[in-house]
């Protein structure tokens, strides 16, 4: 057994959708233009921010969606050059862009829709700099990526950089290993949803409900 | 010896049979003239296929230097055209080796002068399935890491590794059966190297099917059933190509083959199609049948917007057991007719695996999308009415093109350098 398992607690009864965590991701990664690692989605609604439902019956609510950082991940097993692994000190998945191919095997292979994204052509900017932290790699054409529980934050024993900035408080990080971290007690306390776990990835992000 | 050339040039100029008893000697001159048109026809279809070729190679590099977004391939259609002709190639190399095989193997008769042509158009199948791989690829410069960080897990890592030995098993079958035929070689080293050709050819089917039957996160694709089902499809689009090839060579005069093995020849692509059908009627059911997800994949297929590649399928399914299964309609034009269409149905096999893969999104709430999730076409269509999430760009249908000339090519260049004609026929 892995001595750490990092993971992620998301209170889906606190967020606004403000987006704020994946601006923040967009920032401390330099995400190229039109690449989002941590998206919002809107549940149930037919567009963004739009309820479900028919009035005046209505509901609505969000929650946001990277990398699952997958305790058995579908992605790691099926990259012909280990491109992408799971680190076993602390299951967080990573990349390594320097190493990848570009089969997109392992698009394919994850079942969260869309957590992981291509690079169709040389990475382009909005911004004349770069932004967020320079131990970021850069980013480069053709090769996936994904979100990396910032693991440049993660070195210097910083929380990855979503974290902080949400205003509603609903993001939650530590290791799940350990009974008295502040995810664990949470999930112990309170009503919680893994997404997809019918596929038997256990995803180490878990959403309060 | 010269007697053997009649069937050539009684196909070919037309020159009726009393006339040539009568004019020998001219005939023979003039059957001189057309090999020798003929030769020259070669030469120059094999310098057109290589023009095409290296357009092809040039699409290719502007791909990759201007990136892949000229593609229609995007996040959520990850996969394209050139995943699809992959599938359809590597199906289409079976037909060759398992005629030329299976025979030889089991000692039971052979299927005539085809099994030489039938291996080398196996050969050049194969060659093509893996340039469709290596045109699909982010980074085809890193292709050495796959050698020097290979992942053994990875289905697509053991696809690799088995076409690599089936392409030399092919070769080294190949020129095994040409010793032989020469009396140079031993008929039992033949029937050993036979038997191993066999045993790659299932393999390498299967194996292919697990690149996508082992993702569980795709309904569509996580089934026990896509291995022996690829194996199934190969058969039928693999033997089809063989029968297509050998009417083009007899008709040509190049190949003398009895109407009797041509015959027994379609009956097993009777056979193929309805077993490759019986899958497909097996997956659907176990699909469907508990309702849920599994439904809206055979909705998907019978109704939804896959539905013309899914009927024609199962149409061409039916006129090819019709025509392969009734005496009556094994003509060369029908059988030719039969063939192709099942080679197309394969196609639009592959269409529906991976297109039908991608077409339902796991989590499909409303969101922002990370990169362009959908390519044009699939974004143009996906707020109107429930379109398909992807249709090939004209750079892919150009590549695409260009990979099959090099494909004619190989295989022009085989027919014209390989002894792989009877002696007497080959020009
Ligand atoms: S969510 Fe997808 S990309 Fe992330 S670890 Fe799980 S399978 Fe891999
Ligand atoms: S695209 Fe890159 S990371 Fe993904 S499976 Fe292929 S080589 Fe591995």
């Amino acid at each position: 057994m892995a001595e750490q398992r990092l993971g992620m607690v998301i209170d889906m009864k606190g967020c606004i959708a403000c987006s704020s965590c994946a601006m923040a991701c967009k920032i401390e990664n330099n995400l190229p233009d039109e690449n989002w690692w941590n998206r919002v989605l809107t549940v149930g609604g037919e567009n963004r921010d739009t309820p479900s439902g028919t009035y005046p019956n209505l509901s609505m609510e969000s929650m946001t969606l990277a990398c699952q950082h997958c305790e058995n991940p579908a992605c790691t097993r099926v990259c012909p050059v280990g491109a992408t692994v799971k680190r076993e000190e602390d299951g967080v998945v990573l990349q390594d862009y320097d190493k990848c191919i570009g089969c997109r095997m392992c698009i394919a292979a994850c079942p969260y829709t869309g957590v992981r994204s291509f690079n169709w052509e040389e990475p382009k900017y909005c911004l004349p700099f770069a932004t967020g932290d320079a131990d970021v790699p850069s980013h480069q054409k053709h090769v996936v990526e994904k979100c990396t529980f910032c693991n440049h934050r993660l070195a210097k024993g910083e929380a990855p950089a979503c974290i902080e900035p949400c205003p509603a408080r609903v993001r939650f990080f530590g290791d799940l290993n350990d009974p008295s971290s502040e995810v664990s007690k949470l999930i112990s306390s309170r009503k919680y949803q893994q997404l997809l776990v019918e596929r038997g990835t256990n995803p180490s992000i878990y959403y309060l409900v | 010896m010269t007697e053997k050339i009649k069937p050539a040039n009684a196909q070919s100029t037309q020159d009726s049979q009393s006339e040539q008893d009568v004019q020998g000697v001219q005939s023979s001159q003039s059957t001189q003239s057309t090999q020798d048109s003929k030769k020259q026809a070669s030469l120059v279809a094999i310098i057109v296929t290589a023009v095409i070729a290296i357009a092809g190679i040039a699409l290719w590099i502007f791909q990759l230097t201007d990136g892949m977004v000229n593609t229609n391939m995007r996040n959520l259609d990850s996969w394209g055209l050139y995943i699809i002709m992959f599938m359809l190639f590597v199906g289409l190399s079976a037909g060759g080796l398992i005629i030329s095989s299976v025979p030889r193997v089991f000692g039971i008769r052979g299927f005539g002068a085809i099994g030489k042509v039938a291996t080398w158009v196996s050969i050049c199948c194969t060659v093509l399935a893996v340039a469709f791989v290596v045109v699909d690829l982010g980074g085809p410069l890193r292709l050495w890491e796959l050698v020097a960080y290979a992942n053994i897990s990875s289905p697509l890592m053991w696809d690799i590794i088995v076409l690599t030995l089936y392409l030399i098993i092919s070769i080294v079958y190949l020129w095994a059966t040409i010793r032989t035929d020469n009396g140079t070689g031993s008929p039992k080293v033949l029937r050993i190297l036979s038997v191993f050709a066999l045993i790659a050819a299932v393999l390498v089917h299967t194996v292919t099917a697990w690149i996508f039957g082992l993702q569980i996160a795709h309904e569509f694709w996580y089934t026990a059933l896509l291995g022996p089902w690829f194996v199934s499809s190969a058969l039928v689009s693999g033997l089809a190509l063989v029968l297509v090839v050998a009417a083009i060579l007899r008709k040509s005069g190049r190949l003398e083959l009895e109407n009797k093995d041509y015959s027994r020849m379609v009956m097993l692509l009777g056979v193929f199609t309805a077993v490759d059908l019986y899958f497909f009627g097996c997956d659907l059911l176990t699909s469907g049948f508990p309702g849920g997800t599994g439904a809206d994949i055979v909705a998907l297929l019978t109704t939804g917007v896959l539905a013309p590649y899914f009927w024609f399928e199962v149409v061409s399914g039916a006129i090819t057991m019709i025509i392969a299964f009734s005496p009556s309609l094994r003509r060369p034009s029908l059988i030719v007719l039969a063939s192709v269409i099942s080679i197309v149905a394969i196609l639009c096999k592959r269409i529906q695996l991976l297109i039908g893969g991608f077409q339902i999104a796991n989590i499909q709430h409303a969101t922002v999308s990370s990169g362009p999730a959908l390519s044009e076409s699939g974004q143009a269509f996906a707020n109107v009415a429930p379109a398909l999430v992807y249709f090939p760009s004209a750079l892919e249908f150009g590549i695409v093109i260009g990979v099959l000339s090099l494909g004619a090519f190989l295989l022009l260049l085989g027919l014209r350098m390989l002894p792989l004609l009877p002696a007497n026929l080959q020009n």
